[in-house]
């Protein structure tokens, strides 16, 4: 059968790109601005998947959390510094060779996995679960989030460092 | 599609991480190539959720809170960049060494 006859596996593909495209990006565009930017497009990409593996509700605390909010922070941050050039480890050869041979180990494991994702999420399920379940690990997130905006504050308000 | 195919995009990106963070030293590419790397985390991890009806909400529910703990991350290394920053007028990560009490 012809995947690009198939509506959802020409979203899957073109999130994938986009997603693989942005990731490339990330880490060789020359401005540390566009990679922070490039960072969101991944997130998009990366919710986009979510949403085809039935996960919306997931999809949609992805774009909220994480690249309305974590990711448009470091993107504002990074505005305020001035890259200093930094003389990069000359270990590209290898780097590249570790990665590779470490997709290739991955892909191995992972071709195993060959039934196709039949699950829709129901926020309900997912809700309740989070309050009986997991709500000790929901309090120290809670926890954590609150103890970074008060370091965040700490460090904006402290003069003379 | 199958969740391979996925799984396979997880690995591409978890190669581009590692890539990443083996290449660079300023603390921000870093801390973005550390991100990659959690991005390819989650979809994996949702991936391998999602073929099992009765897994489905336990990988939504962990992903919900990793997702939440990915924010405070940020915010805490971006800060501790800010204030190297500040006191260095550089990035680079062996500067940290500096730092030590």
């Amino acid at each position: 059968m012809n995947p690009l006859s198939d509506p959802l596996s020409v979203v899957f593909i073109l999130s994938s790109l986009m997603s693989v495209v942005a990731a490339i990006l990330i880490v060789h565009h020359k401005s540390i601005v566009y990679s922070a930017f490039f960072l969101s497009v991944l997130g998009v990409g990366n919710a986009i998947l979510f949403t085809l593996l039935g996960f919306p509700i997931i999809a949609l605390f992805h774009l909220s959390v994480y690249v309305g909010a974590a990711v448009t922070f470091i993107l504002f941050s990074v505005v305020m510094l001035k890259e200093a050039p930094v003389v990069e480890p000359p270990v590209k050869a290898l780097a590249v060779i570790a990665a590779g041979v470490l997709a290739l180990i991955m892909m191995k494991i992972f071709s195993v996995f060959t039934a196709e994702p039949s699950f829709l999420l129901n926020y309900r399920d997912l809700t309740a679960l989070l309050v009986t379940k997991y709500w000790f690990a929901l309090i120290v997130a809670a926890i954590a989030l609150v103890t970074t905006l008060i370091e965040a504050i700490t460090l904006a308000r402290r003069e003379g460092v | 599609m199958e969740a391979s195919w996925y799984l396979f995009v997880s690995s591409i990106l978890f190669a581009i991480g590692i890539y990443g963070l083996l290449t660079r030293r300023n603390m921000i590419r870093m801390l973005l190539s550390a991100e990659i790397i959690f991005n390819a985390a989650l979809l994996a991890f949702l991936s391998l959720a999602s073929l099992d009806a009765g897994y489905g909400p336990v990988g939504g529910a962990i992903v919900v809170i990793a997702i939440s703990l990915s924010a405070a991350e940020v915010g805490v290394i971006v800060s501790i960049a800010i204030m190297m920053f500040r006191m260095r007028r550089a990035l680079d990560v062996y500067e940290l060494k500096k730092f030590r009490g």
